[in-house]
């Protein structure tokens, strides 16, 4: 170790260290990739269909006017992804030269994504640009298989869309392939197939409405994703103003914070949030609210000892005696030093929010149906246990991304934790 | 110490009034009217008049109709108002539809525009378009009349008074009392009572004899005189029926006779034991069906409405002290007569009343149930925990680095990561289901026929019962305190006396159980704070998966049925018990550790 190494540098020389922290931080990029990639991965929308007359692309035009909000964010995070790819490398060379630092690189490049995103919905908003879902009434794979010679379209490498219900295959069994005839009661034998992606087995099973769960879950993997991150960005952002704010000025606003911050701890969590949602209403974005605003209290204690720390410290008093004002100096010079308990516990926070979630919906407090949840296939299960598909794969899936985020956690908590730097 | 305790005991307070604020905000975030919820899709105009009054009662036994933190009603005139609402309420839908039009020809008018006033205040959705509209006038006709009869409901006792003042008067027309009894029956719920609350108290006896006595004054020119010797024998009967314990007596009432209710209420109203008073106020209540009238028909003959209109005079002098506080109470009634006062009220002295579901239950006994059954549930749960954590965790710290802390550590991270619920389903899938296996039952704490057996096989049943609940419950938590566990014995084992004490020559065995156990204990024992809430709140997910009725369930069924008593007595026990446990923990700090002395610190509470 050098003595030019900055802190994040010694930090990241302690977390390699740490090789299951490791592997699961580079498995967060799989499991982006493949929340990104949902509807490039599994779709009933074809890329293009040819109906023998002209050419559609109705996949594009499905892929900017998803059903669900949260679908729209991946989206665009989907159609911003090639352009960040390409600026990102220019951009990194350039900055490279003028000799920005690893760090400070990286921190604009994944900021470079956020407004690539940004700009791509603001896009979408102006009139005009946005194609509209024009499509949205027609089943493309029904209307290819009755007129399947003049047909050309190609799909997704999984044919299923999240929501596309099939009662005839409801509750089948993983690998279940529809098969092209039955046996009717008269004893001949009739085509069963209605769409031209029947033939197409599906990986995981099906649900009670012969939804492909492995497309839902596909598709789930999004909302998780989003109530972890949005969720803890929230708590974590009330909880660092409002924890510094007390230590710093201490005094009667902290008395009064604290006083907040234990009624807040008081309540048991999970209750309180099951309360506010099933009083507030379900959405995913009512969910995450109250999950951010029941979260705080942890963060902001942490955050308000540390604070109260660091406030005795000489730098403090210079900032100070150079007119500094309190929010800067609260700002750039204080939490800087002070908010490494909120990043630790911040990949922790983002598994609970994860867990929480897939409990609600569970509960059938949480999305609604036809919202893709993990929680709502395991409340399927729940119904009958005999279809284990619903059960192990949504709880395999919750234990993964779970694990995965909790191994980040305690490799970054090793990794921060000064009494074990060596 | 004493002084610590003290000072934490005040700072309570502050928390729990934030307590009681964050359980106000919660109930009043409930979108409309938590009972109207209940009584279903009826509909406000359309319900019956029992549902309708079992509404009015809950409503006002749980305080709802109060303003919600200040209360300045008693200061308000509601005459003008009040009068307006007896006015629409006298009238039939057609009446009121043509007073509608006439109002929407000459707004202006000094009578018309009181009235037109009035209207507006009661809150119809888009009141003045469908005014202006003929076409609409016969259906916000309709729309009027139920919402000046809400509207009385919701002034309750405020609107008696001038109701009472217009009764009072000779001048007004007859027909128009009819409005004012209309409105009156729709404030008051219940205005008389027959007989004695159970235990009797001499507090009813004002109400109870005023409101017979004005029975007797129309009744008693129409009952049959009673001979001596029938006189003498009723008596005798009636000294005997005071013996009898309740279910006799009420049994013992079905058989006396109408012909001698003179002698009843002559008992009643001359007798000075409470007793007495009591037993022939429930004879009185078997023999006349319907004692008082009060409420007419709109086409009453002009005797009947004065009758009735007597009949309410009587009631509000019964009842003065309700109606015509004196100042000082009206001072008071502005703080405590409100949706807050009564709230925090209830909650201080943990009288949580009744739930809102159909049953009627009492909160208490339903949290107490439910308490039953997921307390030894926890207390399993929680000893399982601390038998396994601790010392696995002190294992792991004792062999630091060694394969035995890796795999210590490695299976502990691994259990952190399964939510107990996912835990719990695929436990239900192998064990239980029965197409792997089938060693535990699916469902329930108990089998269906459980209550027949002796209670060695009740017990064991029991258990094989509660062995997956238990064990869903311990997984999570148990990785958590273990880790906890061998970080506190890790902190110790690198301390200098444990330096020195190895330097003596102590055996290793030694140097761990009894200068670094001990010392490592401490932390842990933080970790007690949430022993207690644990032990009362049980887990909502763990409940619903294995059918379990405890804490968990009870909450979960509360929010989803709105039962805003339990769920607002739930969230409140929780918080109090989370305080005293964290106080408890302090106190059982300072007594493990004598270095630790909270009363030499200023300021670190």
């Amino acid at each position: 170790m050098s003595r030019r190494d900055g802190y994040l540098d010694i930090v990241w020389s302690q977390f390699r260290k740490n090789t299951a922290a490791y592997i699961a931080l580079w498995l967060l990029v799989p499991l982006f990739c493949l929340a990104i990639f949902a509807p490039a991965l599994a779709s009933s929308v074809p890329f293009f269909y040819y109906d023998g007359h002209k050419i559609l692309w109705p996949w594009f035009r499905a892929l900017l006017n998803p059903e669900e909000t949260v679908d729209f964010w991946f989206n665009m995070a989907l159609v911003a992804f090639v352009p960040w790819v390409v600026a990102g490398v220019i951009a990194d060379r350039a900055w490279r030269r003028r000799g920005m630092g690893k760090w400070a690189r990286m921190s604009r490049v994944a900021a470079l994504y956020i407004c690539l995103i940004v700009l791509a919905s603001g896009m979408m908003t102006v009139p005009g640009i946005r194609p509209d879902n024009r499509y949205r009434a027609r089943t493309f794979p029904e209307e290819q298989f009755r007129n399947e010679k003049n047909v050309v379209a190609f799909y997704p490498p999984i044919p299923f869309g999240p929501t596309e219900q099939d009662i005839e295959s409801s509750v089948k069994p993983p690998m279940y392939r529809k098969p092209r005839f039955v046996t009717n009661p008269e004893g001949q034998e009739v085509l069963n197939w209605r769409k031209s992606n029947d033939g197409f087995p599906h990986i995981l099973g099906t649900d009670d409405v012969g939804r492909d769960v492995f497309v839902r879950m596909l598709y789930g993997l999004r909302i998780s994703l989003t109530v972890g991150f949005v969720a803890v960005g929230i708590y974590i952002t009330i909880g660092v103003v409002l924890g510094a704010i007390a230590g710093y000025f201490g005094g009667a606003v902290d008395i009064v914070i604290s006083r907040v911050i234990e009624v807040v701890i008081l309540f048991p969590s999970f209750f309180l949030i099951l309360t506010l949602v099933g009083l507030l209403g379900q959405s995913i974005y009512i969910i995450m609210v109250v999950i951010g605003v029941t979260g705080w209290p942890t963060i902001a204690r942490l955050i308000r000892g540390e604070v109260l720390k660091q406030r005795a410290i000489d730098y403090v008093q210079a900032a100070r005696a150079m007119g500094a004002s309190h929010s800067r100096i609260i700002f750039r010079h204080i939490l800087p030093n002070a908010i490494s308990p909120a990043l630790v516990a911040a990949p922790f926070g983002i598994a609970g929010a994860i867990i929480t979630e897939a409990g609600l919906s569970l509960l059938g407090f949480g999305v609604r149906l036809p919202a893709p949840s993990w929680g709502l296939i395991l409340r399927t299960g729940s119904e009958n246990y005999h279809y284990w598909w619903l059960v192990v794969f949504p709880s395999l899936a919750i234990f993964v991304t779970v694990t995965v985020f909790n191994l980040v956690g305690s490799g970054l908590r090793d990794a921060m934790d000064p009494r074990l730097r060596t | 110490m004493l002084s610590y305790i003290v000072r934490r005991l005040f700072l309570i307070l502050p928390t729990l009034f934030g307590v009681t604020v964050v359980s106000f905000c919660i109930m009043q975030l409930a979108p409309g009217d938590p009972l109207l919820m209940q009584l279903g899709a009826t509909g406000l105009a359309g319900q019956g008049t029992q549902t309708r009054e079992a509404y009015l009662l809950q409503k006002r036994d749980l305080k709802l109709d109060r303003p919600l933190i200040l209360n300045l009603r008693y200061s308000l005139d509601h005459f003008q108002a009040v009068r307006q609402a007896a006015h629409f309420l006298m009238a039939d839908e057609s009446e009121i539809a043509r007073q509608l039009n006439l109002l929407a020809k000459s707004p202006n008018d000094p009578e018309n525009r009181a009235a037109l006033r009035f209207l507006r205040g009661l809150g119809i959705p888009r009141f003045r378009q469908r005014l202006a509209d003929a076409r609409e006038r016969p259906r916000l006709a309709k729309a009027v009349a139920a919402y000046a009869r809400v509207y009385c409901e919701d002034v309750g006792v405020h609107g008696v008074p001038p109701l009472i003042d217009l009764l009072r008067r000779r001048d007004i027309d007859p027909h128009e009392k009819i409005g004012v009894i209309h409105a009156l029956n729709a404030m008051v719920v219940q205005p008389f009572v027959y007989t004695y609350s159970y235990p009797p108290k001499d507090a009813d006896t004002a109400k109870v004899v005023g409101a017979w006595r004005q029975w007797w004054r129309r009744a008693e020119p129409l009952t049959r005189r009673l001979s001596d010797e029938r006189r003498a024998e009723l008596t005798a009967h009636f000294r005997g029926m005071l013996e009898l314990d309740r279910a006799a007596l009420f049994e013992e009432l079905d058989y006396i006779d109408p012909a001698d209710t003179r002698f009843y209420i002559e008992t009643l109203l001359s007798s000075t034991s409470l007793h007495e008073r009591a037993v022939a106020a429930m004879a009185l209540r078997r023999l006349v069906r319907n004692p008082l009238r009060l409420d007419v028909p709109p086409d009453a003959p002009r005797e009947l409405i004065e009758e009735v209109a007597d009949n309410w005079l009587v009631h509000y002098d019964l009842n003065r002290t309700l109606y015509e506080p004196p100042l000082w109470q009206r001072c008071l009634y502005c703080f405590t007569d409100t949706q807050y006062a009564h709230m925090v009220w209830r909650l201080v002295t943990f009288q949580f009343g009744r739930s809102a579901t159909k049953t009627r239950e009492f909160v208490a006994t339903k949290i107490w149930n439910a308490v039953l059954v997921s307390a030894p549930l926890m207390l399993m749960a929680e000893v399982v925990i601390y038998l396994i954590a601790i010392p696995a965790g002190i294992a792991a710290a004792v062999y630091r680095n060694t394969w035995i802390d890796r795999w210590i550590t490695f299976k502990l991270f691994l259990l952190y990561s399964i939510p107990p619920f996912v835990a719990g389903m695929l436990l239900l899938l192998f064990f239980c289901y029965g197409d792997y296996l089938k060693w535990f039952p699916m469902l329930g704490l108990h089998s269906p026929n459980a209550d027949s057996y002796a209670w060695g096989r009740y017990l064991l049943d029991y258990l094989w019962h509660a062995f997956l609940p238990v064990v869903c419950l311990s997984l999570f938590s148990l990785a958590g305190l273990a880790m906890y566990s061998r970080t506190a014995m890790l902190d110790v084992v690198s301390q200098d006396y444990i330096r020195t004490a190895r330097a003596k020559g102590l055996s290793e065995s030694k140097v761990i159980l009894k200068h670094a156990l001990r010392n490592a204990l401490i932390p842990i024992l933080t970790l007690f704070s949430s022993f207690l809430p644990a032990l009362l709140g049980g887990s909502v997910l763990v409940e619903y998966i294995f059918g379990i009725h405890g804490m968990g369930r009870l909450s979960w069924e509360s929010i989803e049925q709105k039962d805003y008593p339990t769920l607002m007595a739930l969230i409140y026990i929780d918080a109090i018990v989370v305080l005293l446990s964290i106080l408890l923990t302090d106190i059982l700090y300072t007594v493990v550790d004598p270095r630790i002395s909270f009363g030499t610190q200023d300021g670190q509470a």
